[in-house]
């Protein structure tokens, strides 16, 4: 069973096409990495996988689970580190961890929590307010909620953006582990060198196709 | 995890939050005080009209108050979107509207007590024998106007005119609420036996009741819309 198959996706809105007849399966295990140009509807595709957006055509299925028809089963499974961090500001880094877990249905303990927050490097800063957090720390704490997390599907959108050496190191790590577990990793980037090290697959969404490369490709592409 | 656990965390997040900041409470008690201090002035010579009118008054105060708290209910939600991890959250979309419905009622019942107070004082009103009835009259339409006011909330946070349309789709549906409220707050207040009030109490309930059971079951399309 593939863990990503979309059959025929497509994204329009109003008369606007963003990507048209789109299909790939990805299998567990693996990592996926989406280029292309801005504009090119990678962020719209991830959404639509993260079931925050409908499809305007075509249909897709999570490790076998309709993401349409399926779409709470389907969010039991996925973690979606978007553009926004998704965190509260008033709330400390270990209650944001605590409340969005919660809301996934996970209460973890109060050391797994500081461990994971040991592991992202923000450990000392627990109880601060994530307003007083900058953006490469709330990035950090996002990977802390996939580290406690252990989605089966990884949906990282621009992981690297504002994200220093260590936190790039801290990513891949996460990606790296989420794979080794049989999970699934999709994430949308322009940092090409960044990706290389860890992308195990690839496309290039452009002009609403998506051309799927084969490992060779890949590494030619992300070091071209 | 269980539905009351979800519900549970989501007045954690509401009310931890707003202890933070006491954005929404102040803001609240701001133009509570502004409406009992104009309709103060208002009928300084008057007491007598005051009296009859205090009910209605009263609940002016209130839901407008309580429509500012609703309106921040799901903007909190846009600060770093925040809200689709509420949408991409597995848990029954229920749980997380009772908990909005709770954390609502919660501030606008503690804005409702904390200004009491002040209508008695400045109404000249005798409340010692009603206070009891009169809070059940709070409580409940409190209650009304919070369920079907945090579904509107969640309907209108993503237009860019939320703060207009929010009172222009909520108050039509609240009006049912306020008017029950009204009666059963005037009959209390001139201490009328129950009997002549009661059926207002009845329609609250009931109101309550339809409010919360719809809202719960559109929510999900709301949120996921």
């Amino acid at each position: 069973m593939s863990a990503i198959q979309v059959t025929s996706l497509s994204k329009a809105y109003g008369f606007y096409r963003i990507f048209e007849d789109v299909s790939f399966a990805i299998q567990p295990g693996t990592c996926f990495a989406l280029f292309g140009p801005n504009g090119a509807g990678k962020t719209t595709l991830l959404r639509i996988l993260a079931t925050l957006q409908s499809p305007s055509e075509g249909q897709f299925t999570i490790f076998g689970q309709d993401g349409v028809d399926q779409r709470d089963a389907v969010r039991g499974i996925l973690l979606f580190i978007a553009h926004g961090s998704h965190l509260y500001d008033e709330l400390s880094a270990t209650e944001n961890l605590q409340f969005s877990l919660a809301l996934r249905g996970q209460t973890p303990e109060t050391s797994q929590l500081k461990r994971a927050l040991d592991q992202t490097g923000i450990g000392a800063y627990g109880n601060l307010k994530i307003r007083q957090f900058s953006a490469g720390m709330k990035k950090r704490l996002s990977l802390a909620k996939a580290i406690l997390a252990q989605p089966k599907l990884l949906l990282l959108d621009e992981p690297y953006n504002a994200l220093d050496d260590g936190g790039v190191i801290i990513t891949n790590q996460l990606i790296g582990d989420t794979m080794n577990r049989g999970g699934t990793v999709v994430m949308t980037t322009h940092d090409r060198n960044k990706a290389a090290h860890i992308a195990t697959e690839g496309g290039i969404l452009q002009a609403g196709q998506l051309q799927l490369l084969s490992p060779e490709q890949l590494q030619t592409h992300v070091l071209s | 995890m269980s539905f009351l656990s979800t519900i549970h965390w989501v007045v954690w997040k509401d009310l931890i939050s707003e202890w933070r900041t006491r954005e929404t409470i102040s803001s609240m008690l701001f133009f509570a005080l502004i409406v009992i201090l104009v309709f103060s002035f208002s009928f300084a010579m008057d007491q007598d009209a005051a009296r009859q009118l205090i009910a209605g008054i009263i609940w002016i105060a209130f839901t407008f108050t309580g429509i500012i708290g609703i309106g921040k209910s799901f903007t909190s939600e846009l600060q770093n979107d925040c809200i689709e991890s509420l949408q991409m959250s597995p848990v029954p979309k229920g749980a997380i509207y009772l908990g909005k419905v709770t954390a609502n009622f919660l501030f606008m019942f503690a804005v409702e007590i904390l200004l009491f107070p002040l209508f008695v004082i400045f109404f000249n009103l005798e409340v010692v024998e009603a206070i009891g009835m009169l809070f059940l009259v709070f409580f409940l339409a409190t209650l009304g106007l919070s369920a079907v006011g945090t579904l509107f909330s969640a309907l209108t946070v993503q237009i860019r005119a939320r703060e207009v349309m929010l009172p222009v789709l909520l108050l039509p549906l609240a009006v049912p609420v306020m008017i029950a409220a009204v009666e059963a707050t005037r009959g209390t207040l001139n201490g009328d036996p129950y009997e002549f009030y009661s059926q207002w109490l009845h329609l609250l309930v009931i109101f309550d009741i339809i409010f919360t059971v719809i809202s719960f079951w559109l929510f999900e399309f709301i949120l996921d819309a």
